[in-house]
Order: structure tokens, then C-alpha cells, then sequence
């Protein structure tokens, strides 16, 4: 008798928390206390896990199948779909998977995010974030995120920070327990920076590009630092190895779907349907889904391998770090070699890895030296918040990642819960483009007439949605 | 051999007695009763480096004796570990894990007659995390250099691959913030009487310093343990002197009154509790982790502390936490793991001793220390 532990890095997001999975007939999460970016801390999404790694199962059109069989017909399909094939990674998966995909993918690739729309200047900035320890350095940080419901683990070196006399300001629709101030985003010009500030906010699909860009140019024109956190385990990783790559943008491929000009989607690790509408993907001839764990999206060929804590190779999280996952795995790598018809060496694509980012050695607690160059001016366009009540996504892992939490309510604050004489427990009605829904709430410090959501309502139009609110 | 008896003891395979803590007996005690089938699992730490190490239970005898050696660093607790199991398991345990052991037989999680619980003395482990920064802040070493450490009359010394020997008095570390984990610091059981058998360096003189342990038998499974491993070769001992049990005393007796001063100095009375206990949650996420660690706790998914709690909750301190306070009055050993795996640091231990203390001491009971019943357990609302 002997448990199977795993060492492995959370896939919540690209935080790039350090655990133990540990296999007894169920699985299990232990903690890695000497994890270099958490302490072995995990936040509710990391503590999920088991209910994530639900297995899944190779299948080609409903009917299961080995592995190698989905992986040759998916070949075949794409091969057939003559020019109409895109293919999508968010970036859930190993540097050495990716860079074997972005060989199959050149004719069409998708990483979910827009860099065609931001100066080409701001890649390096955009994709790879400062060291956590620098954070908790700062004399003074600005966040335009939600740090308690978005990075969970990202609160503590914020606290360390302010331990050591650090002014937190929160550009959010809430106030933030940790904030010395709290300024409303249509407030922003009320926002004082420095050369002493630094920014955090994050970059993902939906991030609104003009609201990006002007992150950017606040940082840029006071001398300020900026980085950007982002959601999927290997999310810095995907974007050093797709830097000299042409990428399509997520709402690119949406739209080329709709057009029927993408007829075949090929996604590896990556849950479209937090992403995609139910009603695009419809339009697909081919949803073919590479996974390690069971997904939510139907589709008509899954190709199931080792779930990522099974898998070798590594990963970059938001601070550059290269961290080594714990497994021996590489089905993934077989997979993508049957779909690409020439096999992969997971000692080729590692090496080529490692040359990229400068490393000899794979060493979790060395961040690498990045190149961090300076970019221009940037002329940025935000679009003015309208004044009308608006519900807006709290985007965290579990939104990203489909998994079912105790999170179906939302939250609004005292006043509006007055102006519509909600009751005590009650619920409210939400309404949106025809659809209606009803509500539990939860009286929280937030702006008026806004609610705020950590689950998707399956009623939402991108990130803001106005709509109308009654008892 | 009997309850109650000493002796000094160390492997007789050379090996592992270089790389024990000190004479490798806990090893070759835990592997003579694989072998013998006394057991049919071990638990053990399967060493990744100096800081690092992931607790395996295992029934290769070869895992058991490659696992040789105390490590300061990795703060483990096994209670949860074996816990609804069903495992006929011997294993090593600080006075934390003892406690947790037993706690969890009470809710009959373990079962007490197959846990074979191998006592290890302990003047407190450190989160490896904190060790590696305070080798570079304080020792300026880096901590890939560090090839083992010790810690002799009051100093904490890392020996570094070229030989070198770097010494820090335990003091000037915990005054700026490093060294022991807060709860080891006014954690009061030194010697683990509550296991089967306890060992430890304590109370070792003369040339087998370094290379014996000394044990104190405090149960039958003890004494079967201690005897089978005699019968199987796997170790020898002897008896100890008079000056080295007299020193073991000794010892325990400073280490104790040190606790208590640590206790006095963290748990000053105060004013306003119930606003001292809101702000120091305020950051909470809901994560569940302080539960899920906590080795007194027994319950699974569904317990009063979470069918209780809902995220729409409004309440200025939630459901979950007024009920773990509650339930850890009796029932808190001060194991420091809540406060280890907290993600937004709060310090949970001494929040749950801060309940605990007056709680235990009221009712004269410490849990984990022997199988009396949890008081909470006899409460009866009618009476
Ligand atoms: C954190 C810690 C603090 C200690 N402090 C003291 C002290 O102050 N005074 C004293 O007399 N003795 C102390 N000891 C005990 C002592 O260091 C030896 O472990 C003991 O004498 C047995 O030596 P050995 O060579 O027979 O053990 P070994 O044969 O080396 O076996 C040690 C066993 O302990 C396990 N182990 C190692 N590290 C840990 C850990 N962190 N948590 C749980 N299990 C672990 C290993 O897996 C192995 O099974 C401490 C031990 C630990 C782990
Ligand atoms: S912060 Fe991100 S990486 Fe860390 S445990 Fe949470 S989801 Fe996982
Ligand atoms: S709490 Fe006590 S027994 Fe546990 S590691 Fe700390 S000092 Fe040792
Ligand atoms: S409450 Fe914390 S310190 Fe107390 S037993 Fe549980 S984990 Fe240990
Ligand atoms: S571990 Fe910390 S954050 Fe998580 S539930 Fe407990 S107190 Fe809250």
C-alpha cells in the first residue's frame, strides 16, 4: 500500500499556488506549505479541487473510445475541414503542450485575449507580472480588481504591504475591507498615482481593451508600475510562447463561427462554455474538447488524458516564475503528436522552453530576468459607465471554470435595497434584453444601483450588463 | 519490557543510523513492525529537501527506512491523514499529532487499538516558508547550502555544504519574527507521555550523543513495539543512566516554564473581545481550509459549522466561525494548523486559544492528553 501524492501548481488561476493532490480512492488536497508563491495556502477554488478533477472520457460523437481513436478521427476532421479549422487555448495546460499546439495551430490561433487591439509595445507588460515579494514592498498599490473574490491569495501580500505601511486604494464597485480608499471606476479621475504606485488589475477574454489600455496609460504617464494578474494556471506561459505568433482575439472567433467560416473548433484545456454562447457553438460542424477533466461544453469528439496534476512539464505564473508540475504524464503531448501526424519529445519542447525565457534550470524559488521595456503613449478611450443599475461579473475560477459554489446571489448595497423595499431574505427580479430572473441578495458596501455577481446568470452581455431591478 | 521503563536505543543497521535524528530507532522500530506484521501500514515523511516533505502511508519497508531523520521545517500533522482508514498503522508523531490521534479516536475515527503512535519529543517545528527567509535575512545563507541542523544549548545552528557551522540563539530569532511557529512556542507538551512510546535526544549522554534515542514506554503496544524490534534485529538498546534521565526531566521542566512564559506574553487579557475577534476576521474568503486542517475535527462535509453558514450571510462575524469557536472550546490541542494554511494569514490558533484556554482550564481537561471524554460531549440540555 502506498497513496499516490502528486506535487503539482493549482489550475484555478495563474497565481501560481503550490499543492499536494494525493490519491486514495478519492482524491484529496494536501498542503504544500513550502510552495514559494502561497505558503501551501489555497484559497476556496484550490480547496475545490477534487470536485474539478472530474474525470473524463474519450468519446467520438457519444460513443466512448480510446484515447489514440479520438485523437486520429479528430486529425481527420480537421484535416477534412479544409481552412475552416480554428483552434482555441486559454492557456490551462503546460509550457510544452502549448508549444506543441501553437505547431498545429498556426493557421488559425486563438489564446482568448486581444493583443492585435493594444500597442504591440505593452506585450511584455501585459504578460508578464512583477514578483508578489515587490507587491508587498510597495509604498502605495492600486487595484482594479476585487483581490478577496478574483486572486484570493494575492490578499495576504497585499495585507503584508499595508503591514509594513502601505496605502491601498481599490478602483471597484465595492469597498474593499483592506482599502485605506476606496474610489468608485467612474470616479477614476479622483485617483492620485506616483512613481511610488503600483497598479494591479487583470487581463483576460473579456477584458474591455479601452479599459486596459488606459490602466496602461495611467501607470505609463505618472511612472508608475503595473501588473496584470490573470486567470488560467498557465495564462504568463501561453503568452511568452505565443508572442511572435499571429492570435486571434475570442470575440474574432466568435464571430467568425457565426459567419460559418470557422466550421471546426479544436480546443485544448479550455472550458469554452463559461466563454462561448450556447447558440455560436451550435454553428460548429466539429467541437473537438482536449482534456484532463471532465467539461461542461458538448462536444463531438473529447480526447481525455491525465488530468494536469498527472501531467510533466511546467508552467509560468503571473510573476515569471517557472515552476515544475509534479507528474510523469505526457498522453497530452501523444495526443497533440497524432493530431499534428508527427509525434512530439517532451525533451525538445522543454529545452525550447527553457532557452525562451534564459533558464538552465527549472528552480520555483529564482524568477527568471525578464526584459521589462518601457512603451509609448497611449491614447485611451474608456467608455463613461452609463448611470442606469447594472449587474456586473465578479469574474473568479469559479465562473471561469463552471464550478458549481455556494455563490447564487448577488450583491447591492443598503440604499438600493431600500429604494426598492427588498425584504429581509427575499429576493429580487432582474431583467435583461426580454429575460427575467429572481434573486437572493446580499446587503454588501457597494455603488449604487449596481449588483454584483460571482456566478454567471446566464442572462449577462459581457462583464456590465444594464438592466432593470424591481422587488 | 513493560509500561513506565526506559532505555536508550538506536538501529543496528549503520545507514539509518547515520541519517536519524539521532540513532535511527523510530525508523527501525517502525520498520520492524512492517516487517513482523505487527502493523500493516507505516506513515512516514518522504523527504523532498531540507524543507520539504510530504507525509506517504506506506507498506514498503525500504520507503519506511529511506525516511530516517527529523525535519524542523515541515510542519505535518498525521490525525487526518489515517482518519477514517481503517488502517492497522504504526506511525512517529509530535505531541500535535499524539493529540490529534487520540481526538480523533473519541469521535471514532481511529481506531485506537490498531494505531501503533510512536511519541517524538518536540521542542517545536518552524514553516518552512519563514526558514528560508530567515536563512537569508538572518543567517545570510542560501538555502540550497543548508545541509542539516540541530539545536544545542538554546541556539538554532544550520550546517552548510562546505563544512561551516552558523549559529543564532532561538531568542534573537523568534524576537524578530522567525524561528518556531507561534503555537510551538506555547505548546506545552514536550514529552509525548500520551503516545505508546516516546523518544527523543533528551536524556542521551555521553559518546551516544547524536547516535541513540532515549524512550520511555508508556503503554502495552509501547512495550510490544519496543520488544519487537529487539526480536527482530532491527535495533538494540540499553538501559539509561541516572544523570541522563535526571537531565530529560530536567529539560522538560525549562522547555514547559518557557511555554507558559510564551502563553502569558501572547494571551494578555483585554477589553472589547468581540471587536478584537471581528477585525481579525474581516479578511476571511470562506475558503473552508482552517476546518478541513483541523485535526480535533472530525466532521466531514456537512457539520454545523458549514450548514449553518451561507456566502448571502450579511452577519458581522459568520456562522462558521461562531460555531468552530464553540466547538474547539473543549476540543482545540494547539496544533498551529488552522494558522499555517490560512490564505489571508489570520492568526486562528491563538484566536481559537483565546477561547480554549479558560474553557480547558475551567473544566480541568486538556484534550488529546488521555482518553477522557470531551465535556462537551456530556452536556445535557435538560438537566
Ligand atoms: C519537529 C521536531 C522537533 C523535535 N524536537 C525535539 C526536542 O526538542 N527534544 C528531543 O529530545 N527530541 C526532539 N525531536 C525528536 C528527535 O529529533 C528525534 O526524532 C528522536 O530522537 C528520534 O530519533 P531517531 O533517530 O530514532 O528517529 P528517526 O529514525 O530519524 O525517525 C524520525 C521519524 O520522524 C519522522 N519525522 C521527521 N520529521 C518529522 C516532522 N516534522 N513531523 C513528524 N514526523 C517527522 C520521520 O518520518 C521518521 O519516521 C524532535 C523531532 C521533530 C520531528
Ligand atoms: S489563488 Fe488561484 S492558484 Fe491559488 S488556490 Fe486560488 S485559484 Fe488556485
Ligand atoms: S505544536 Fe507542539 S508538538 Fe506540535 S510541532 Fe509545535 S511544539 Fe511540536
Ligand atoms: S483550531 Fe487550529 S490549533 Fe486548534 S486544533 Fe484545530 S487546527 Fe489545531
Ligand atoms: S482558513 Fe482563513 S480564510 Fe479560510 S475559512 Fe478559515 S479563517 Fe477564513
Amino acid at each position: 500500500m502506498s497513496d499516490n501524492v502528486y506535487s503539482t501548481i493549482c489550475p484555478g488561476c495563474n497565481f501560481g499556488c503550490g499543492l499536494y493532490i494525493r490519491e486514495n480512492g478519492s482524491l484529496g488536497v494536501d498542503f504544500r506549505k513550502s510552495s514559494p508563491a502561497n505558503a501551501g495556502k489555497l484559497c476556496r477554488f484550490g480547496m475545490s479541487l477534487p470536485k474539478f478533477f472530474a474525470p473524463a472520457k474519450s468519446m467520438i460523437d457519444g460513443v466512448e473510445t480510446p484515447m489514440e481513436e479520438a485523437a486520429k478521427e479528430s486529425a481527420k476532421r480537421i484535416s477534412d475541414s479544409k481552412g475552416s479549422a480554428a483552434f482555441l487555448s486559454l492557456g490551462n495546460t503546460s509550457n510544452e503542450e502549448l508549444l506543441a499546439f501553437q505547431k498545429i495551430a498556426e493557421s488559425y490561433l486563438c489564446t482568448g485575449v486581444n493583443f492585435e487591439a493594444l500597442p504591440k509595445d505593452t506585450y511584455q507588460t501585459i504578460s508578464i507580472g512583477i514578483p508578489y515579494s515587490e507587491i508587498e514592498a510597495a509604498k502605495h498599490i492600486v487595484l482594479f480588481i476585487d483581490p478577496y473574490e478574483q486572486y484570493p491569495l494575492i490578499v495576504r501580500r497585499l495585507l503584508s504591504a499595508k503591514n509594513k505601511g502601505a496605502k491601498i486604494t481599490s478602483v471597484w464597485w465595492k469597498d474593499l475591507t483592506l482599502a485605506d480608499e476606496n474610489i468608485r471606476p467612474d470616479d477614476i479621475s479622483k485617483l492620485a498615482l506616483t512613481q511610488d504606485s503600483i497598479i494591479i488589475a487583470d487581463f483576460h477574454p473579456l477584458s474591455d481593451t479601452e479599459q486596459v489600455k488606459n490602466v496602461l496609460s495611467l501607470a505609463k504617464n505618472a511612472g508608475a508600475k503595473v501588473t496584470f494578474l490573470k486567470p488560467f494556471a498557465n495564462s504568463t506561459g501561453e503568452y511568452i510562447i505565443s508572442k511572435d505568433a499571429k492570435q486571434k482575439s475570442l470575440a474574432q472567433l466568435i464571430e467568425d463561427i457565426n459567419k460559418g467560416t470557422i466550421k471546426t473548433l479544436f480546443a485544448l484545456e479550455s472550458d469554452i462554455s463559461a466563454l462561448i454562447p450556447s447558440d455560436t457553438l451550435s454553428k460548429l460542424k466539429n467541437l473537438i474538447i482536449q482534456a484532463g477533466q471532465a467539461s461542461s461544453a458538448k462536444a463531438n469528439i473529447v480526447i481525455a488524458h491525465e488530468p494536469l496534476y498527472m501531467k510533466k512539464g511546467t508552467l509560468i505564473n503571473n510573476e515569471g516564475r517557472v515552476q515544475a508540475l509534479g507528474g510523469s504524464g505526457t498522453k497530452g503531448l501523444d495526443a497533440l503528436g497524432i493530431i499534428a501526424g508527427s509525434k512530439f519529445d517532451f525533451n525538445t519542447l522543454h529545452e525550447s522552453i527553457k532557452k525562451t525565457i534564459g533558464i538552465t534550470v527549472v528552480d520555483e524559488f529564482t524568477i527568471p530576468k525578464y526584459d521589462r521595456p518601457a512603451y509609448g503613449a497611449i491614447q485611451a478611450a474608456p467608455k463613461p459607465v452609463e448611470k442606469k443599475p447594472a449587474l456586473i461579473d465578479v469574474y473568479n475560477p469559479f465562473i471561469w471554470f463552471n464550478l458549481a459554489d455556494d455563490n447564487d446571489f448577488v450583491e447591492l448595497n443598503l440604499n438600493t435595497a431600500r429604494a426598492l423595499k427588498l425584504l429581509k431574505g427575499g429576493t429580487l427580479k432582474i431583467k435583461s434584453n426580454g429575460s427575467a430572473l429572481e434573486k437572493k441578495f446580499k446587503v454588501a458596501p457597494v455603488q449604487d444601483n449596481v449588483l454584483l455577481t460571482g456566478k454567471s446568470l446566464g442572462i449577462e452581455k459581457g462583464i456590465i450588463t444594464p438592466v432593470e431591478i424591481s422587488r | 519490557m513493560q509500561k513506565g521503563e526506559m532505555y536508550v536505543g538506536w538501529s543496528t543497521k549503520d545507514d539509518v543510523r547515520k541519517r536519524g535524528g539521532s540513532g535511527g530507532l523510530v525508523t527501525s522500530m517502525l520498520a520492524a513492525a512492517l516487517d513482523k506484521k505487527l502493523v500493516d501500514a507505516v506513515v512516514v515523511l518522504k523527504k523532498i529537501n531540507e524543507f520539504e516533505a510530504v507525509p506517504i502511508i506506506t507498506s514498503d519497508i525500504n520507503e519506511v527506512l529511506n525516511s530516517a531523520g527529523s525535519l524542523h521545517s515541515v510542519p505535518s500533522h498525521f490525525a487526518k491523514l489515517i482518519a477514517n482508514r481503517n488502517l492497522k498503522v504504526a506511525l512517529p508523531a509530535k505531541g500535535c499529532d499524539v493529540r490529534g490521534i487520540i481526538e480523533q479516536g473519541k469521535r471514532n475515527a481511529i481506531n485506537m487499538e490498531n494505531t501503533f503512535i510512536v511519541g517524538l519529543n518536540c521542542g517545536g517545528s518552524m514553516h518552512p516558508v519563514v526558514t528560508r527567509e530567515m536563512l537569508e535575512v538572518m543567517y545570510k545563507i542560501k538555502p540550497e547550502d543548508v545541509h542539516g541542523e540541530e539545536i544545542e544549548k538554546g541556539k538554532l545552528i544550520f550546517k552548510t555544504k562546505d563544512g561551516k557551522e552558523n549559529a543564532i540563539t532561538i531568542d534573537e530569532l523568534e524576537e524578530k519574527g522567525y524561528g518556531r511557529r507561534e503555537s510551538c512556542r506555547y505548546c506545552t507538551i514536550k514529552i509525548p507521555t500520551n503516545s505508546d512510546i516516546a523518544c527523543g535526544n533528551w536524556g542521551v549522554t555521553g559518546d551516544l550523543v547524536g547516535k541513540a534515542t532515549f524512550v520511555e514506554i508508556n503503554s502495552e503496544k509501547g512495550a510490544r513495539l519496543l520488544q519487537n524490534a529487539v526480536d527482530a534485529g532491527y535495533i538494540q538498546v540499553q538501559k539509561p543512566d541516572e544523570k541522563g534521565v535526571a537531565m530529560r526531566t530536567k529539560i522538560k521542566g525549562v522547555m514547559e516554564g518557557l511555554g507558559q512564559k510564551w502563553k502569558d506574553k501572547i494571551f494578555v487579557p483585554m477589553d472589547n473581545r468581540l471587536e478584537y475577534f471581528r477585525k481579525e476576521l474581516e479578511h476571511c474568503i470562506d475558503c473552508g481550509a482552517c476546518k478541513a486542517v483541523c485535526p480535533t475535527c472530525s466532521c466531514g462535509d456537512v457539520s454545523k459549522c458549514t450548514e449553518y453558514h451561507f456566502r448571502s450571510d450579511a452577519y458581522k462575524m459568520s456562522m462558521y466561525h461562531l460555531v468552530r469557536f464553540l466547538h474547539l472550546g473543549d476540543a482545540c490541542i494547539g496544533c498551529g494548523q488552522c494558522s499555517d494554511v490560512c490564505p489571508v494569514d489570520i492568526p486562528l490558533t491563538r484566536l481559537y486559544r483565546r477561547f480554549a484556554n479558560p474553557i480547558q482550564l475551567e473544566l480541568k481537561y486538556e484534550p488529546g492528553m488521555d482518553t477522557r471524554k470531551p465535556p462537551y460531549f456530556e452536556v445535557k440540555l435538560n438537566e
